[in-house]
């Protein structure tokens, strides 16, 4: 079983006028296939930090960062590109859906990008919104679905090529309690089907649904 | 999803928006357009005018064309002498001068009365009424005279009527009695400009009005080359033979004017679209600055789901295409409408001849148009472009989620 992701002493300085802002310092971690870990901790302790570098969308300033065992450092902005695409989903606080697509084509996009045939873009994708309980809303655009809707969507879009590892930041930050849950349940279930799982969040329901949870003070790990 | 169906689902999710820029690209389009067309416009419809006289090259006396005309004196000996060059074909004298058309009952109306000699005049005007100067015989009298339509509409005259001519030169007026002619024809003349009205006779007729002074005068002459010869031959051959004359092929005289009188519209032209590209520069550029300024969290957020940068790139150069292209296209009719207009406008201007247009369709415009535009358009394209190439996606994920 190979790691998905691995960070060595990963240390995120932010260049700054009044001298840099260290967003992380010295973090060492491992996510495995299957894995939930949740990340918590104060605003500013550098969370979103972690999981952008873990998602190779940000680079470290120092350490090392292994995607399936490949040095991302080395990789080029393409081969980056295509690692989001077919081995991590993304899910974002604020959705970041495609105003002017609708939930199906959103959830459409993905696949369509690493060149899925129609036939089988459309099972996988009416499978995707029957697992997000929105079969019916396929053609709804965000703006008329609700904010949980809106997240159950972007879920469904996040796990559209099957990726090992499924990040997100903050997902229920936008939802009331309830919605909230319901993104929880979800995320066991796709735990529960193989994908591995890091959540940053303030929610302690989401966290406590997590097999492991990780403590952030000031760019360090500090319980975990 | 296709680069291009993005774009188009991108730019139909924001009608007035792309509303705005394709109204604004037709507009701008259609005065550049104009402004292509009035680069040459003058040139290929004065090219045209020369040629549909039937003659290629012309014979003046002064080295100038546009300028004041100096006679040519002894037309007829000349006319001989250039008429037994095996290069020429056809050749005729041609003169024309102010008078006054009186018509009894009527204040007298100043004219250019213009004569040929036999054989020119079939190719200076058409006539639409009546019968020719050759048919209605050079010898009758009273001496016959055809009128433009506008001649004939203005004084009240048609085929039959009476009238007399007198010259304006300074000082002759009341000197020389008015000769009588009979109209036998109403024509339509190419060279008639708007203001203006055009009566043609016989050179003899002519130089009754003109009595005494002139006499074996021309204006111009004009040739016809004989094949194989061209107008070139001709020229050297005319200019070899009377080195104190100046002969000009259409084509000499299209140039000479390019470089003289008519290069004052390819300077204007010039720059009146290069301030009309400018403008379509700042307008497609504000567009989708402001487009891609708005849409920083999707495209970051596309950038995290693994589209690559050329997906970004292609999408924003597709939708820059869709707003330049349609508005392009539109500027066509536009721009042809509003060249209609201009044209209609300029043309009133007096002593501009009525077959001769300032703007004038051409394939090379519109060629130069599309590509023009297209070169603008991507131009344009281009900061937008880098700017969301270049956008760091965690930093602006997180500026998106905070703000
Ligand atoms: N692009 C950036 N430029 C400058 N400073 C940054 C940048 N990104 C993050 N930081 C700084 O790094 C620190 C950690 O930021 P980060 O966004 O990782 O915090 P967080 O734990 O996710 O906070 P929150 O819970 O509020 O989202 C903060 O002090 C932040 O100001
Ligand atoms: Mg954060």
């Amino acid at each position: 079983m190979t790691t998905i992701v691995e960070g060595r002493h990963l240390t995120r300085e932010f260049p700054m006028p009044a001298g840099p802002v260290v967003a992380l310092r010295d973090v060492s971690i491992e996510i495995n296939p299957g894995a939930y870990v949740a990340v918590t901790g104060p605003s500013g302790c550098g969370k979103s930090t972690l999981l952008h570098l873990l998602g190779c969308v940000d680079a470290p300033t120092d350490g090392s960062l292994l995607f399936e065992g490949r040095d991302v450092a080395r990789l080029t902005d393409s081969e980056r590109s295509r690692i989001r695409l077919t081995r991590i989903g993304f899910v974002f606080q604020r959705f970041f859906l495609m105003p002017m697509l609708s939930a199906w084509e959103n959830v459409e996009l993905p696949q369509a990008e690493i060149g899925i045939r129609p036939a089988d873009r459309r099972a996988r994708t009416r499978e995707l919104l029957e697992y997000v309980d929105l079969i019916d809303r396929g053609h709804h655009r965000p703006s008329q679905l609700s904010g949980g809707e809106m997240q159950r969507v972007a879920i469904a879009r996040a796990l559209a090529n099957r990726p090992a590892l499924l990040l997100a930041d903050e997902p229920t930050g936008e939802l009331d309690e309830d919605t909230g849950e319901q993104v929880a349940d979800l995320f066991d279930r796709v735990h529960a089907d193989g994908t591995a799982i890091v959540v940053v969040t303030h929610n302690p329901v989401l966290a406590t649904r997590a097999e492991r949870r990780l403590m952030m003070k000031r760019g360090t790990v500090v319980h975990s | 999803m296709t680069s291009r169906a993005l774009a188009w689902r991108t730019v139909a999710a924001s009608p007035a928006r792309a509303l705005l820029a394709v109204a604004g690209v037709a507009v701008i389009g259609a005065l550049l357009f104009d402004m292509l067309l009035l680069s040459h416009g003058l040139l290929i419809s004065f090219r045209d005018l020369l040629d549909s006289a039937g003659y290629d090259v012309r014979v003046i006396a002064s080295d100038d064309p546009p300028a004041a005309r100096i006679p040519i004196t002894h037309a007829d000996a000349l006319i001989a002498d250039i008429s037994r060059l095996p290069e020429v074909q056809e050749i005729a004298a041609v003169r024309w001068d102010r008078a006054l058309a009186i018509v009894s009952g009527r204040p007298a109306e100043g004219v250019t009365l213009i004569s040929a000699t036999v054989g020119a005049e079939r190719k200076a005007w058409r006539i639409i009424n009546g019968e020719n100067l050759v048919a209605a015989g050079g010898t009758r009298e009273p001496p016959p005279l055809v009128v433009s339509m506008r001649f004939a509409e203005a004084l009240g005259l048609k085929v039959g009527s009476a009238l007399g001519m007198r010259t304006t030169m300074f000082g002759a007026a009341s000197a020389i009695p008015p000769v009588m002619f009979r109209v036998v024809g109403v024509a339509e003349f190419d060279f008639e400009p708007p203001g203006d009205l055009m009566a043609a006779t016989t050179i003899d007729a002519f130089r009754r009005v003109h009595a005494g002074r002139g006499q074996d005068n021309a204006d111009v002459v004009v040739i016809a080359s004989r094949p194989p010869f061209g107008p070139d031959d001709a020229v050297t051959a005319i200019n070899h033979l009377r080195p104190d004359l100046h002969a000009y092929s259409n084509a000499q005289l299209v140039t000479h004017f390019d470089q003289n009188g008519f290069a004052y519209f390819r300077q204007i032209s010039f720059v009146l679209s290069s301030v009309t590209l400018g403008f379509a520069f700042l307008l497609i550029a504000t567009l989708l600055t402001m487009s891609v300024n708005q849409r920083l969290s999707e495209m970051a957020a596309l950038r995290a789901l693994g589209f690559p940068r050329r997906r970004i790139v292609a999408t924003l150069l597709w939708e820059s295409t869709m707003l330049v292209g349609v508005g392009g296209l539109l500027a066509l009719p536009l721009g042809g409408l509003l060249a209609f207009e201009l044209d209609h406008i300029l043309r009133a201007m007096p002593g501009i001849p009525e077959r001769l247009h300032f703007f004038v369709l051409e394939p090379r415009a519109v060629v130069l148009h599309v590509g023009l535009l297209a070169a603008t358009g991507l131009g344009a394209a281009a900061y937008p472009i880098w700017v969301a190439a270049r956008l760091p996606i965690a930093a602006t994920l997180r500026r998106e989620t905070v703000s």
